[in-house]
């Protein structure tokens, strides 16, 4: 337990020393929702609130793929065998997803701000959408920190990460999404704690699936 | 080991969830001669037809499928001996 | 021939299937009509997919135990024949939705979630065609199958609900899947379940044995 807040310490230090990794990140993120933003060349306000949460998604998906990607893509050879030595596999998986939760938590609430700013708020019940925000930050980390450590393992990561993660990602985005509409419509909270359920339960499975499986991948 | 066994235990678990709604079919369904049927089609026999040729092709397929199985079986015995 | 029985009992399911499929009495049921019967036919092709994709996980699962050649080979064959199944369950019910809700891609739960399952096993062969070390590919693409596995298996019961309102039984517009299969009808599809599932399985298994040649052919 130590060893994982440590470690989970130590990343986040390694990400502030070099922010050019995670400046990229946000760079593409912003760029994408302006690219947005001008392609349908609106005022605000005047997106279909569908539409609105359709694009935020997808744009928050493509980030996400992008950002978790580097988390086993872009790690040297060197690194991996230092990691072999100093922690198990079990913890390197988890501190990993938490790592990349707070990542993805950062990008999601930087990426709904900007989004706001340029296309519109149409959320009405904005404490439901921020909680749904924290969820999906645990679920794209969760689905996809396991799905990047495969692709690292293959030749032509990039495009692997993408193929192999949608299908993933596919269930939780689309519980994401329906909770989403829900905050956007405003509708009784109560109507959505079945969504909200399901989501914890998928993320469950395929965080304890990770976890089960990560240290088979590992020992290669 | 074990961690293999929770995985399955896992996937089986999230097998047995939700029921739907459903419409029953009632035995009345089956005399309902409102709604259109063949029955034209039935009724010269023409369906027999259909089968047979339907029955023939499948029955082709299957023949192929056993032919591949008999060579499949031979390779396996000549790769054995020697 | 002892070993071989149940190939002939998958015969005999598929005659049965075809004639009884087509000759016995079904009920008449507004819109479906004569169309019903492609209950028998369309419907084992997606009961036949999840099995096979489920035996290739379990084999999958088999050989993260115990990495022996045979198991990877088994697992692949059966994610190979249910794509096939797969496939032929959603161009068969295309045209069955087609027919009955009046559009070729009508959104219907179970047409979206196999259609994601066949992108999980297309995504599946890629990383397979990625990876050239063959004890890694076994390994990499095992830990995959399951993984996606697992994830896929949820989505086809929350698929339903998420899309119940456009869903075909309860808008007033019957579908299949609004019906509860009563006994005349189950007495046919599940020996067609069985037979087309155990076709699946002799397919896969000449595949396993023809690699099994190979693999002997290449020491």
């Amino acid at each position: 337990m130590n060893n994982l807040v440590s470690f989970i310490r130590k990343e986040v230090t390694l990400e502030w020393r070099q922010r050019y990794a995670i400046n990229g990140i946000l760079l593409y993120l912003v760029s994408t929702i302006f690219i947005c933003y001008l392609s349908f060349n609106v005022r605000s306000n005047q997106l279909n609130p569908i539409t609105w949460n359709a694009l935020f998604w997808i744009i928050l998906l493509f980030t996400a793929i992008n950002a978790v990607a580097k988390s086993f893509i872009q790690e040297k050879e060197g690194k991996y065998l230092y990691y072999y030595w100093l922690i198990s596999p079990q913890t390197l998986i988890i501190s990993r997803i938490v790592y990349n939760t707070l990542l993805m938590l950062v990008l999601a609430f930087i990426g709904y701000g900007m989004y706001s700013l340029v296309l519109g708020n149409p959320v009405g019940d904005p404490v439901l959408f921020l909680f749904n925000l924290l969820l999906a930050a645990v679920s794209f980390s969760s689905a996809l920190t396991m799905i990047s450590a495969i692709a690292s393992k293959a030749n032509n990561n990039q495009t692997l990460m993408a193929i192999l993660g949608f299908p993933v990602i596919l269930p939780m985005l689309l519980m994401v999404i329906k909770i989403s509409k829900n905050a956007l419509d405003g509708i009784a909270r109560g109507e959505s704690y079945d969504e909200i359920l399901t989501l914890l339960a998928i993320n469950l499975i395929v965080g304890a699936v990770s976890y089960l499986l990560f240290p088979y991948l590992w020992r290669s | 080991m074990k961690r293999l066994t929770i995985i399955s235990a896992f996937i089986l678990s999230s097998l047995f969830v939700q029921a739907q709604d459903k419409i029953k079919i009632e035995e009345s369904d089956y005399g309902n001669e409102q709604v259109e049927m063949a029955d034209e089609f039935r009724k010269e026999g023409k369906i027999y037809v259909l089968t047979g040729v339907i029955c023939l092709i499948l029955g082709g397929i299957i023949a192929y499928l056993l032919v591949i199985d008999k060579k499949v079986s031979r390779l396996e015995k000549e790769i054995k001996k020697p | 021939m002892r070993k071989n029985w149940w190939k002939f009992l998958t015969i005999a399911l598929l005659f049965y299937t075809i004639i009884a499929g087509l000759l016995m009495e079904v009920p008449r049921l507004v819109i479906l009509n004569e169309t019903i019967r492609a209950l028998y036919f369309h419907v084992p092709m997606w009961f036949g997919m999840i099995i096979m994709l489920g035996v290739s996980v379990v084999y999958s699962i088999k050989y993260l135990r115990n990495p022996e050649q045979k198991h990877d080979d088994t697992a692949v064959e059966f994610a190979n024949v249910g794509i096939i199944f797969g496939v032929l369950g959603i161009l068969t019910g295309m045209l069955w939705a087609q027919f009955t809700w009046g559009d070729w891609w009508s959104g219907d739960p179970k047409q979206n979630a196999a259609a994601i399952g066949l992108l999980i096993y297309f995504a599946y062969f890629i990383l397979r065609g990625s990876l050239d070390n063959v004890d890694q590919r076994a390994r990499i693409s095992a830990i995959y199958n399951i993984f996606a596995f697992s994830a896929l298996i949820p989505l086809l019961f929350i698929l339903p609900r998420l899309t119940d309102s456009l869903h075909p039984g309860s808008g007033g517009n019957p579908g299949f899947n609004a019906y509860d299969l009563d006994r005349r009808l189950r007495m046919v599809f599940y020996p067609a379940v069985l037979g087309w599932t155990l076709l699946g399985v002799w397919m896969a298994s000449l595949r396993v044995r023809i690699k099994k040649i190979e693999h002997q052919l290449d020491l």
